[in-house]
Formats: C-alpha cells, sequence, structure tokens
C-alpha cells in the first residue's frame, strides 16, 4: 500500500516540520519567541519557518507516492538494474526483496510515534519557562562569563546603568576592584533564590537558545523576609562593598511581581 | 555509464485539482495554526515540573534547529536537483586523500550549522560522493566554519590554544576518520538500508528533463530528506532535554581540576548537553574558572561531532556500527589532543 505508507511519511516528515514551523510562526506573532531562543535569530527561524509551510502546501500538490515513483514496488526490475552501471551506485540489493529486521520495524515505528506525540505537546501546551529549580541546580557558583571582560571594563568606566544580573554577578566574581563600584545604584529583577546574605537573586542567562541556559545569581541583603524560592522579585538599592571585599547589593525595596513575559537575560 | 531513461512520472495533476489541493494544504496549515493557539485554552495541562523543563529544552533545541536543518535540506536539493553534473567535481583534486582535505574545507562556505551538516551530506552522498569524503566533511564542517571559529575566538580569544587546537583537532580528526573509513571494504555497507533505498531510487531517477520536472523532483525530495531527518531531530532534542533533567550536573562537575578526570567529564558533558556548535564556546567558557583548557578543547571538539542530538541524525545514514566506530575515535582524540594541551599550556 504505497499511499498508505507515503502519507505515513509525510506526516512524520513534512507533517512535524509544518506543526513546529506553526508554533515557532505562533510565538514570534505573539512575540514569545524568547522563552525557547534568543531573539537576534528571531528573523531567520520565522523565514524558515515560512519556507517549510510553503513547502508543505506544495507538497499536497504531489500525489501520494509519487515522491518515490519507482520505488519499492516495482520489485527487483527495471529501475534498479539501469543503475547498476553507475559509478555512485550503492550497489545494495534490490529494496523490495530486502525484509527489514523486527526489531528495526518496532524501532521505526517507536520513534515515529515518540516524535509525533512530542511536537503533538508543543502544539498543545502553552509556552513556559524554565523553572526555578532547574536554575538552581544548574548554578555551578561559577559565573557566566559571557560578556567576559566587556562587562568589568564597562563597569570600570561608570555606565552600569544596562547591565542585568547575569553582567553584575560576572563584575561581582571577577572584579579586582571592588570599591570602584560601591555605591553604584541598582534596579534589578529576577528571582529569589537560597544565599549566604538575605537571598541570591538569580536570572538565567541564554546565549542562543534555553539549552544553553545559566543561572547567574548576586546576593542580596534586605530588611526584610525573604521571598519565597522561584518568586520574581524587582529589587531597588545600591552595590554594596563589604571590608573583605565581597559584592552584595543592599536591597531598598523588594517588590514582588509576576514572572515577566522576558525571563532570561541574553 | 549508459542509463536509459525511467518511464515519464505518473500524469501530472491537471491545474485545477492542482489548486484544489492547495487550498486543501493551506487549511491544513491553518488548523494547526488555530490548534496551537487555541489548544492550551481547551486542554489546559498542568504538567509536572521536571516534565515540563524537558520539554521546553527539547522544544528550544528544535525550534533553534529547524531553521538550520530547512536550509541544509534546501541546499541539499540545490545539490542534487539543479547544480548540473559535473560541476563540482570538476572543482576538486583527484587525488583521494585531497579531495577529503578540500571536502573538510567545504564548511567554511556552506552556511548550515551541525544539523542541517546531516541532510547536506545526504545530498552529497546522492550526488556520488563516496562515503569517506561525505564523513570527513560531516565531521569537518561544525568546527571548521566561520561562525564557530568567530564565537570561539570571541570567548577565548587565543587563550592556551584552545581556538587553535579546536580548529587543527577538527580538521585533523575529520581526515582520520576519512583515511580510516577509505580503508573500508566496503564503504557502501556503511549505510543504512533505507538510505541506500533512496538512493537507488534517485538514480533510477535520473536528471530530471526540464525544469517543471526538477521543481516536481525538488519537492519530492523536501518530502524525502523531512522524513529522514526530523523524527530524528526530534527524538534527538527530546533525549538532550530529558538527559539535561535528569543528570544532576554537579555529579560531572566534582571533578573539575584533575588533569585526566576534567577531560573525560567535559567530554560526558559535551556529549550530554548537545549545545550548537556556534554557541558552545560561551557555554565552555563559563567553565573555564574550574576546569583545565586541555578538558575545554576536548568539550569543544567531541560536542558538534557525537553528541546525543548528532547521532541520532547520523543515525538516518550511517549504521550503528559506524556510529560507534565515529564515536570511539573522536573521543579518543579528543582525549588525545585534550592531554596534550593540558601537558603545553
Amino acid at each position: 500500500m504505497p499511499e498508505r505508507r507515503s502519507f505515513v511519511n509525510r506526516l512524520l516528515g513534512v507533517g512535524l516540520a509544518a506543526a513546529l514551523a506553526v508554533v515557532t510562526l505562533s510565538l514570534v506573532a505573539t512575540g514569545r519567541l524568547g522563552l525557547y531562543i534568543n531573539p537576534d535569530s528571531t528573523w531567520f527561524a520565522a523565514s524558515m519557518a515560512v519556507v517549510v509551510l510553503i513547502g508543505a502546501v506544495l507538497t499536497f500538490v504531489l500525489p501520494l507516492g509519487a515522491e518515490d515513483d519507482h520505488g519499492h514496488d516495482h520489485g527487483a526490475g527495471d529501475a534498479h538494474d539501469n543503475a547498476a552501471g553507475d559509478t555512485h551506485d550503492h550497489g545494495s540489493s534490490a529494496p523490495a526483496a530486502h525484509r527489514r529486521h523486527p526489531l528495526a520495524v518496532a524501532a521505526t515505528v517507536g520513534g515515529g510515534v515518540a516524535a509525533s506525540v512530542i511536537v503533538l505537546a508543543a502544539l498543545v501546551t502553552p509556552p513556559a519557562s524554565l523553572s526555578a529549580e532547574l536554575a538552581m541546580s544548574r548554578d555551578i557558583d561559577a559565573p557566566p562569563l559571557f560578556a567576559g571582560a566587556d562587562a568589568v571594563t564597562l563597569a570600570a568606566t561608570g555606565d552600569t546603568t544596562e547591565f542585568g544580573v547575569g553582567e553584575w554577578a560576572t563584575v561581582f566574581a571577577t572584579s579586582t576592584n571592588p570599591d570602584a563600584y560601591d555605591g553604584d545604584p541598582v534596579t534589578l529583577t529576577g528571582f529569589a533564590t537560597p544565599g549566604d546574605g538575605s537571598f541570591d537573586l538569580t536570572r538565567l542567562v541564554i546565549t542562543h537558545c534555553v539549552i544553553d541556559a545559566q543561572a547567574a545569581s548576586i546576593p542580596i541583603s534586605a530588611g526584610e523576609a525573604a521571598p519565597d524560592t522561584g518568586q520574581w522579585v524587582r529589587i531597588t538599592g545600591t552595590v554594596n562593598a563589604t571590608a573583605d571585599g565581597q559584592l552584595s547589593v543592599e536591597a531598598d525595596s523588594v517588590e514582588r511581581i509576576d514572572e515577566p513575559g522576558d525571563p532570561y537575560e541574553y | 555509464m549508459t542509463r536509459t531513461e525511467p518511464p515519464a512520472v505518473s500524469a501530472r495533476p491537471k491545474s485545477g485539482r492542482g489548486v484544489a489541493w492547495l487550498v486543501i494544504g493551506a487549511v491544513v496549515i491553518g488548523l494547526l495554526f488555530a490548534i496551537d493557539l487555541l489548544g492550551p485554552g481547551i486542554y489546559p495541562v498542568e504538567l509536572p515540573t521536571r516534565a515540563q523543563d524537558g520539554l521546553t529544552l527539547a522544544l528550544s533545541v528544535l525550534i533553534e534547529s529547524l531553521p538550520f536543518i530547512v536550509l541544509g535540506v534546501l541546499l541539499s536539493i540545490v545539490v542534487q536537483v539543479w547544480v548540473p553534473p559535473g560541476v563540482l567535481e570538476r572543482w576538486m583534486p583527484r587525488r583521494a586523500w585531497a579531495r577529503r582535505a578540500v571536502l573538510s574545507l567545504l564548511g567554511m562556505v556552506v552556511p548550515v550549522c551541525e544539523c542541517g551538516n546531516v541532510p547536506f551530506a545526504r545530498g552529497l552522498l546522492m550526488r556520488g560522493f563516496s562515503v569517506p569524503e561525505t564523513l570527513t566533511f560531516l565531521i569537518a564542517a561544525p568546527i571548521v566554519n566561520p561562525i564557530v571559529i568567530i564565537t570561539t575566538h570571541q570567548a577565548f580569544g587565543f587563550d592556551d590554544g584552545i581556538l587553535i587546537a579546536r580548529l587543527l583537532g577538527g580538521y585533523a580528526i575529520a581526515n582520520l576518520i576519512g583515511w580510516l573509513y577509505s580503508r573500508h571494504p566496503d564503504p557502501d555497507g556503511l549505510l543504512t538500508q533505507r538510505f541506500r533505498d533512496t538512493c537507488d531510487l534517485q538514480h533510477a531517477q535520473g536528471a530530471a528533463v526540464g525544469a517543471s520536472g526538477k521543481w516536481r523532483r525538488s519537492v519530492g525530495q523536501f518530502v524525502v530528506e523531512l522524513r529522514a531527518v526530523l523524527p530524528a531531530l526530534v527524538i534527538g532534542s527530546a533525549l538532550a532535554g530529558a538527559v539535561q533533567v535528569l543528570v544532576p550536573r554537579d555529579a560531572l562537575l566534582a571533578i573539575g581540576s584533575d588533569p585526566t578526570l576534567s577531560i573525560v567529564a567535559m567530554i560526558l558533558l559535551a556529549m550530554v548537553v548537545s549545545i550548537c556548535s556556534n554557541v558552545d564556546a560561551f557555554f565552555a567558557l563559563s567553565f573555564a574558572s574550574t576546569f583545565t583548557p586541555g578538558s575545554l578543547v576536548a568539550f569543544l571538539l567531541v560536542g558538534p561531532l557525537v553528541d546525543v542530538k548528532m547521532l541520532a541524525l547520523m543515525r538516518t545514514t550511517f549504521t550503528t556500527r559506524v556510529l560507534v566506530g565515529l564515536t570511539v575515535i573522536v573521543v579518543l582524540s579528543a582525549f588525545a589532543i585534550g592531554t596534550a594541551v593540558n601537558l603545553l599550556a
């Protein structure tokens, strides 16, 4: 039944690709692509998704089975013999005569079903951000050095207004001259995790997509009780250098907020 | 070398029917949009935190790599259907090792990252490039590639020879693998049966005549390539996401400063996290304070070549034995290069 096989093949190839393209474009349209990948590559993701959808619509014109005309169902006949003299023939026996191992068949079927279920889940579940638990398990006590020397140089010149948790975490960890930042005003957004001071302000920093997310955190000292772990907060305060050269943020206000639309820093 | 033309492909649909099918296609796509936008409202599902995190991670890899896969498929179609026979081949040296040396630099001009390389490499194979040649390209391109060079340089500069070791190491491993597999008595036996069937089919179809035939073949190839690569990509991404939420990272990181164990740990980490070679340098950078330079080089060599996502993708084309062989060679080479860097740096 070549038509039925062709239908399944299209579902698992073009179908899955189209579903993912739809997910991508919906995220772009609702401004939530940043939940998964760095918005810098929005144009590339969106244009390729459009290509997939155009291609997917075009495949409807191609009759089922036309993509493998002269394929398996012609038996060991003409087509394969024709190719036999070719220099780059991969010299197999006729495919129709080939019987696949039951385990291989099971793996193919299982893989197809699993892949479909995952894509279906992507389609019907709402977009989500990573949990605070995962962020904490990612926190390896080494600062994310994405901004690297840049942040420290910038900080030294005094321009820290655009700094997020990621940049400050880098500065806190690498600064050789902590006193230079003493008294810098900061307004930072992140979620609370347990820490040495009152609590740590944590944010996930992404380079390319969520899988490379790394936790950046800075110690906060606040007069009031620490927020629950995972609670999003906006901190207003100043950088404070202790006598032993440790930096932390002295919070004037800790405002509990809902998770922002852009939960990550890039 | 003669090849009789295959019988004409089945009659083209009449244009009226073609338009009807286009409309049906557009409606189906519209339905997908409706499901995506309305689905969460109709069936509000609350997944457990870990499962949700795993899905989020898997989906982020999928969304991020899909454009590159599509680009790879498009280039693969161009190479198979639109570039006339002989054009690419004319530029290639005749000696086998020189051909492999040139092919391993092809990544410098073909703008697809590691995921897109797989469909593109399939296109090369179908065009008639040999299995060892294609393997050489597939292994070299994710590392010897302008974007990777730029990002690795941004992350590390020339510190500790990490950039140089990565580039030369990637190039050397690729050519080593190409050379080893060129000695294989039956190179076609390295390919999966399914891929060989697809190849035979392509050759049977031969060079399509006329532009409309080429368009038709292009759409057919779009179907075939996506079918081959996408389920593997989805499963590879899901594995990458699952492993990330299930394997505690600190278990791997407790051993950072030991010259030998750190290399082993970073190789394991690289195989597990499946980060694109474009950006893995930044990821590695955050380990620079605790891990040896050699272990970072090993991470940067292994990750682009044999992580779980790439293995799932390559399984579409190469047999399991080949993948085991590749993994062993890459891991051992990376270990050797990493150790050398640790001794020299």
